[in-house]
């Protein structure tokens, strides 16, 4: 056994009794952390995992942070017209209040008595989920959203701060949301973080969709600097259930996200876009398993990275079709832009499939700014540095076109440029 | 205007410009004719500070500077525009964009201030409609899926809104029906005065019954082998290329 595996165990020993047991029931936490210490791990000798800085699992401190900050709510951006927001801090629920009722639900699962607390599905039998159930083991708490029906409000935003740093202990943030059949929903979820404050966190979503539901999911992940960011996301969609899930990833010194989508039902679509940004030594890691398990399901993937200075960037799209998934489309337009004789990007399309019926088109590419098109500015007059961050900006526009909110895309444009904008300004001086 | 003496340039190692001479006063409207792979294109790139293209001897003097001192944006602004051949697509970077940025290259060099943004917006929407280019074009991407013609009328309409002093403008003929060559010619047309020169390449000399230049050179294998009054292109139109190659060799 590893001595962080060690470390693991001892650490859950010590905090186990004060883990509240209606996030999750203590024999779950303890069946979590067994299968941990039986498979180890990450480690970035694993072909999933060799774009992850995974150095920080073996000095973290695993035991949640139970700190009290409440400073970091000052700063957040303002909630779109019409959501209803919940924010935590360390992965504890802050602020956003309980809401009951026939159509809508939302609650936070360390208020209710242990009893009342419903089994939850996200665990153990996913692959790749070994962060999952770390989350699993330690989770302080967890936001259930249920939505049935039209009181909902017009979108919700979930907002994670960090507020400590990684000696203080890892924060496992946790959401579980389920839309019932033909519910519509748009969720904005952002991460931050207090400006120089290294946090380990260790999220852990999970999304059911019933029949023909909807779900517009906006990702923001935009830590501060020094933050070492996992997360799992799993979701399981039912008969002609969308998901459109667009991630952008900005922030953290290393992030890595674990996405999990099962087609469980006839027709089922998932429509992933997501952009990341990595510079300085920064990296960005994702991991996207979409399973095809019935009809005419789909899968269709835009990924855009760019990657500066000694960043890393890397996008793993594995898509497998089961024999029952007859019919079924799966796109994939994945692509690198190498900015830097330093930087690095691996992005891979990967595909299983065990029947014959199915539509699968994947482009994979990195490379570096097309040199036509760099010059074809310079010749217009445009200089060097503006043209290359235009070159760049067009490169991501194919997600950030995605955001059909206008003022989430204002938002997102600026965090791109402004992080653009310091990785120029690093390389003039 | 521009004096090109004794250039010698290479790409990827091979030497495409041999020698070559080329004299345009202000005001003039010269055409570059010649065989396929003869170099015009790679003039044209040279002119305009493409990288990759490395000058291994002779000068360029422009307005009296070092042309070739200066870098590919500096000779823009300082009013050196390139029509290319085959202009690129730019899916992403907006059409208008790319024009109110070229423009305010040039004004920030020169010390001015922006532009008016509605100013500007006019005076693109007076050009375009000289050039018949719906005005639905500004909105998308840079040559993005634009037809082969297009395109062309897309170069001469950055051209018309830069106002340069010397405009290159490489087959930007070739491509065009018979309507739009009209449109393009008179486009450059309202352009040629008398502190502006204009150097066209082409194959045809159609173009040069609508922009009649003042000089017609030839460009064989690397260097200008002839140069004449407008009847040398319709010379060229009848006898084609090949007593010249024979002569030159
Ligand atoms: N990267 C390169 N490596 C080697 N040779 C090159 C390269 N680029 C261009 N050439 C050669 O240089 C020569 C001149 O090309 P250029 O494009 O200037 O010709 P052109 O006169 O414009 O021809 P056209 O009338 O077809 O447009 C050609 O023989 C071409 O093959
Ligand atoms: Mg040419």
């Amino acid at each position: 056994m590893s001595a962080a595996v060690e470390q693991l165990r001892s650490e859950f020993d010590t905090v186990r009794a004060q883990l509240p047991g209606s996030v999750i029931a203590p024999e779950r936490r303890s069946r979590a952390i067994a299968a941990l210490c039986a498979q180890g791990l990450p480690s970035a000798r694993e072909e999933n995992w060799r774009y992850t800085n995974l150095r920080i699992l073996e000095r973290a401190r695993f035991a949640p942070v139970d700190a009290h900050a409440e400073a970091a709510l000052a700063q957040l951006p303002e909630t779109p017209a019409g959501f209803a927001r919940w924010v935590f801090v360390d992965g504890l629920l802050r602020s956003g209040t309980a809401a009951e009722d026939p159509g809508f639900s939302v609650r936070s699962r360390r208020s209710l008595p242990a009893a009342l607390a419903p089994a939850w599905p996200l665990g153990s039998d996913l692959p790749e989920a070994r962060l999952a159930l770390l989350n699993e083991a330690f989770a302080l708490d967890a936001l259930a959203i249920d939505v049935h029906g039209p009181a909902a409000p017009a979108g919700i935003e979930l907002v994670f701060v960090t507020a400590s740093t990684a000696q203080a202990g890892t924060s496992y943030p946790r959401v579980h949301l389920r839309l019932a059949a033909g519910v519509e929903l748009t969720v904005i979820e952002r991460h931050l973080g207090a400006p120089q404050t290294g946090s380990l966190v260790n999220g852990a979503m999970h999304v059911e969709l019933g029949e023909h539901a909807r779900l517009q999911h906006y990702r923001l992940q935009q830590s501060a600097a020094q933050t070492t960011w996992f997360d799992t996301l799993a979701a399981e969609l039912s008969a002609h259930a969308h998901y459109r899930l667009l991630s952008i990833g900005t922030g953290a010194q290393s992030a890595r996200s674990t996405v999990h989508v099962r087609l469980a039902g006839a027709a089922a679509h998932l429509e992933l876009s997501a952009a990341a940004l990595a510079d300085r030594q920064q990296s960005q890691d994702m991991y996207v398993l979409s399973e095809h398990l019935a009809p005419d399901t789909r899968t269709t993937e835009t990924f855009r990275g760019i990657a500066s200075g000694r960043g890393r960037v890397a996008f793993n799209g594995k898509i497998v079709v089961h024999p029952q998934a007859r019919g079924s489309d799966s796109r994939q337009s994945l692509r690198g832009l190498l900015d830097g004789p330093e930087a690095e990007i691996d992005v891979r399309p990967q595909l299983e499939i065990y029947t014959d019926e199915v539509r699968c088109s994947h482009g994979a590419t990195a490379g570096k700014l097309d040199e036509n098109m760099l010059f074809y500015l310079l010749a217009r007059g445009i200089g060097a540095p503006l043209a290359q961050q235009l070159l760049k900006w067009a490169f991501l526009e194919d997600v950030v076109a995605q955001i059909a909110r206008t003022e989430l895309r204002g938002e997102v444009e600026r965090a791109l440029s402004a992080q653009m904008n310091a990785a120029a300004m690093q390389e003039l001086c | 205007m521009l004096k090109i003496h004794n250039l010698h340039a290479t790409v990827d190692g091979k030497e495409i410009l041999k020698g070559l001479d080329l004299e345009v006063p202000t005001g003039e409207v010269h055409a570059v004719m010649g065989p396929n792979g003869s170099g015009k294109s790679t003039l044209a790139y040279v002119l305009a500070g493409r990288p990759g293209y490395l000058v291994t001897a002779g000068t360029i003097t422009y307005e009296g500077r070092d042309l070739l001192a200066l870098s590919p944006e500096d000779r823009a602004r300082a009013g050196v525009f390139l029509g290319f051949q085959y202009p690129v697509e730019i899916p992403g970077v907006n059409n208008v964009y790319l024009l109110k940025a070229a423009v305010n290259a040039v004004r920030k060099q020169r010390g001015e201030p922006e532009v008016d943004a509605f100013e500007f917006l006019s005076l693109v929407r007076e050009k375009m409609r000289l050039m018949r280019m719906d005005e639905s074009m500004l909105a998308r991407g840079v040559n993005e899926g634009f037809s082969g013609g297009e395109k062309k009328r897309n170069e001469i309409l950055q051209m018309l809104v830069l106002e340069p002093h010397l405009a290159v403008l490489d087959e930007t003929d070739s491509g065009l029906d018979i309507d739009a060559l009209k449109i393009v010619a008179q486009g450059v047309n309202t352009l040629r005065a008398p502190e502006r020169s204009l150097v066209l390449v082409t194959h045809y000399q159609r173009l040069l019954e609508h922009i009649v230049p003042d000089r017609v050179h030839v460009l064989v294998n690397g260097r200008i082998v002839r140069s004449g009054d407008r009847s040398l292109a319709v010379q060229l139109e009848q006898r084609g290329y090949d007593w010249l190659i024979s002569e030159a060799a």
